[in-house]
């Protein structure tokens, strides 16, 4: 008795062309942009238009472009804070509490030691403290997963709601300006990064990072470490790796980064703290590293394009009257399919009835989800 | 590389449609050729749900209409929903960037942010409306606003007063279990002047009034503030009054058969057999004094103190008749022409105590940066100036008959 065909299997894709890829990709965002556009005609406005006013705001004018890299910097530097953990398997969820407990550090300079020392002094301290609380942040779990095999998913993300209330009980608490106002006063000038072009010294900071970042995976002992750990940690430890060091040090870098945004967020584009400091940002820079594929540079391009998004976002609210949170949708139409596409280049669909080809291997279920294939 | 040259490819190609798309956006502006439009922007911690932003759209409207009558063409642009933080900063720069003349903040903790971007536009005025940095600060584009709404609260009280004495006199309650109970936001000077205003004007028709505050520990959240409210009803309360965003506690009050004073806009709506009348600060003559002031070249005062009752710059919305005591609008009518006359002080030293002890001493400001008023003596004439020397308020004691069940905001 033949068994049924079911309606749709799945076969693993071998070897499938750069520009078939590509094309792919280019298909997924063409599909976005007008999924996206039915929505914008669903909220009232012409889809065109909006995606005109998306544009126009955001790369129109100098202080629209200024924005972008204003908001791309933390999503940029967040990315590339995460970039190492994936690589290695290790899921940091934590961002958003490192970057939390980043600021924190930073803020506690900020307030006390503004008049003890020179301002590049205090910015320096501000951005070492930073990174010294990231890391440690991002160190506990990695311990704990290291000693007793817990599971980092979950533990990077209870983190950051501890962090989130630390600063939101310092925030009403000890570090509160006026009372009763839940707000910590603004930082002295001496606190504040110095702007280059208009935007905060981060930028720079950020694509530095990039470069470090490049290096640091593809030309260093510990980059080959990490990517042997993440193919499989067996093979790491047959191979002499110290898989608990590479676990806690890989981790402790990636909270560091991730601190260091926290500075500055903190100390550039805020000029105070607050628990909503991360904004998200440690959630959509997840979506960043897995898009641009672990890779550094990709991941400029794509905070960009969410910047740009963003920064349309609030544009299209004030020149069209179109909710922000209309755009939010959109930006998430975006990011599905983006991710989602990579589906169809990891897999082939095949239809019931449909012969396979002669090379096709037998269908294998899909359980890996798109987004762990396309950490390849 | 290649992919990151594939991700620009990408990118540029989101440019092309820029292209095509920018060509057709720009036909909406260049309507108006002769009349001048200016442009305003406002940005809001709500929408239209809320009723403190709702309050500011009203006033919104009106500004435009009084204006348009005056021969000043506006057009307002508000965004909405902000938490407030950093957003903040990049819808100032928005709107500014748009060319906004001026740019309102509508609550308290969006001033930082606003202040970070300020510097950038020096030709537009940013307005930090109910705060109290952009002042002093040295900068001339930020300003202030607070009118007095203490004198609406203490007239808003007096309604309450009425209510709870009218119970007492029927015997529905006996006199000491007239209790308000008052859902506040934060443990703030805003909110204590607040809440102490509305007390006191309570006390001066129920004697034997007292009250429990309850913070939520947020400007404004539904679900919050209709616990809160529950909860002091459970506790006793006979009253309900509120400090907060939006108009559950009004509901609250409603579904247990209590009455209730609202705030920013008229709750009778939505709570008609329960909310008696509301204070509110009217907008409209702030925002037209600035965008008139700012159109003929004139300068914005820095902070826009002592506006209250008298000049209309706070308000009582429509007296709920149906369920108010017997004989409050004539009350509330008394006592506006006292407050107004000045023969009633609403701070007045002799009406309440701290401690047991009447308060003979207080400073207003704070002016080493500590957060502690240490300046500028508000007690004096037999009353504590409220809003006297800056806008935002600064009554912060805490008076006798009034119990706060939590302190944590």
């Amino acid at each position: 008795m033949k068994e049924k065909e079911p309606l749709i299997r799945l076969t693993k894709r071998q070897n499938m062309a750069k520009s078939k890829i590509w094309l792919i990709r280019l298909g997924a965002l063409v599909f976005a942009i007008i999924l996206g556009g039915l929505v914008f005609l669903i909220a009232g406005a012409n889809p065109l238009t909006a995606y005109g006013t998306i544009l126009s705001g955001s790369l129109g004018k100098v202080t629209g472009i200024r924005q972008v890299v204003k908001t791309a910097v933390p999503l940029l530097g967040t990315a590339l804070a995460l970039a190492p953990c994936f690589a290695m398997r290790y899921w940091n969820i934590g961002a958003e509490g490192q970057i939390t407990m980043g600021a924190m550090a930073a803020t506690f300079f900020a307030l006390n030691m503004a008049h003890s020392m020179p301002s590049p002094v205090l910015l320096i301290v501000m951005g070492i403290a930073s990174i010294i609380f990231g890391a440690i942040w991002a160190g506990i779990p990695a311990l704990f997963k290291a000693r007793w095999g817990t599971n980092e998913t979950l533990f990077t993300l209870m983190m950051n709601y501890i962090a989130i209330g630390i600063v939101g009980w310092l925030q009403g608490g000890p570090w509160e300006g006026k009372p009763g106002s839940q707000i910590i006063p603004m930082f002295d000038n001496a606190a504040v990064l110095p702007k280059v072009l208009g935007v905060h010294i981060g930028w720079i900071i950020v694509l530095v990072l990039t470069a470090f970042m490049y290096v640091y995976m593809s030309k260093t002992k510990h980059g080959y470490e990490i990517k042997v750990l993440g193919e499989s940690e067996n093979t790491a430890r047959y191979a002499g790796m110290n898989v608990t060091k590479v676990t806690i040090r890989t981790a402790c870098l990636s909270g560091g980064i991730a601190g260091l945004v926290g500075f500055m967020v903190a100390s550039g584009a805020n000029q105070t703290l607050y628990s909503d400091v991360a904004g998200g940002v440690g959630f959509t820079a997840i979506t960043v590293t897995w898009l641009a594929q672990l890779n550094p540079f990709a991941m400029v391009a794509i905070s960009l394009m969410l910047a740009v998004l963003s920064k349309g976002a609030s544009s299209i609210q004030t020149s069209l009257g179109v909710p922000a949170s209309i755009s939010d949708i959109i930006t998430g139409i975006i990011l599905l399919c983006m991710l989602g596409c990579e589906f169809f280049i990891n897999y082939k669909m095949i239809f019931r009835g449909k012969e396979e080809h002669k090379h096709a291997e037998p269908a294998t279920p899909a359980v890996k989800t798109a987004g762990e294939e396309a950490a390849k | 590389m290649k992919k990151f040259l594939a991700v620009l490819l990408v990118i540029s190609m989101v440019f092309c449609f820029a292209a095509c798309g920018g060509g057709s956006s720009n036909e909406g502006g260049s309507e108006e050729a002769g009349d001048t439009v200016y442009q305003v922007g406002m940005v809001c911690i709500g929408d239209d749900n809320a009723a403190y932003d709702r309050n500011f759209y009203m006033a919104a409207d009106e500004a435009q209409k009084i204006l348009a009558d005056k021969g000043i063409n506006i057009e307002w642009t508000k965004t909405y929903n902000h938490p407030e933080g950093d957003p903040v900063a990049v819808d100032c720069e928005e709107l500014a960037g748009a060319g906004c003349i001026a740019v309102f903040c509508n609550s308290y903790g969006m001033e930082p942010a606003m202040l970070t971007v300020a510097g950038d536009y020096p030709d537009t005025v940013f307005v930090g409306m109910t705060n109290e940095g952009s002042w002093k600060d040295d900068l001339a584009n930020t300003v202030n606003a607070f009118p007095s709404i203490y004198e609406g609260r203490y007239l808003a009280g007096v309604a309450a007063g009425m209510k709870l004495q009218e119970m007492v006199d029927k015997g529905e309650i006996k006199a000491e279990e007239a209790v308000i109970g008052y859902v506040g936001a934060y443990t703030f000077a805003e909110v204590i002047s607040g809440y102490t205003s509305f007390f006191l004007g309570a006390r001066s028709v129920c004697p034997s009034a007292t009250m429990m505050v309850e913070f939520i520990g947020s400007w404004g959240d539904p679900t919050m503030e209709a616990a809160a409210a529950q909860d002091l009803i459970d506790k006793g309360a006979k009253l309900i009054s509120q400090h907060s965003d939006s108009t559950t506690p009004a509901t609250t009050a409603q579904s247990n058969g209590v009455p209730h004073v609202g705030y920013n806009i008229s709750m009778s709506d939505v709570a008609p057999e329960a909310s008696l009348i509301s204070s509110r600060i009217d907008w409209t003559n702030y925002f037209v004094y600035v965008i008139e002031t700012i159109v003929n070249g004139g300068t914005v005062d820095q902070d826009y103190c002592q506006h209250g009752l008298k000049d209309g710059d706070v308000a009582l919305t429509e007296l709920n008749e149906a369920i108010a005591a017997e004989g409050t609008q004539a009350k509330l009518d008394e006592v506006r022409a006292q407050i107004e006359s000045g023969e009633i002080q609403v701070f007045d030293t002799s009406t309440f105590t701290v401690d047991g002890k009447e308060v003979t001493t207080a400073f207003a400001l704070d002016t080493d940066g500590d957060f502690a008023p240490d300046s500028e003596e508000a007690v004096f004439d037999g009353a504590f100036h409220e809003s006297y020397f800056q806008s935002a308020p600064y009554f912060a004691l805490r008076i006798d008959g009034i119990k706060l069940l939590n302190e944590a905001y």
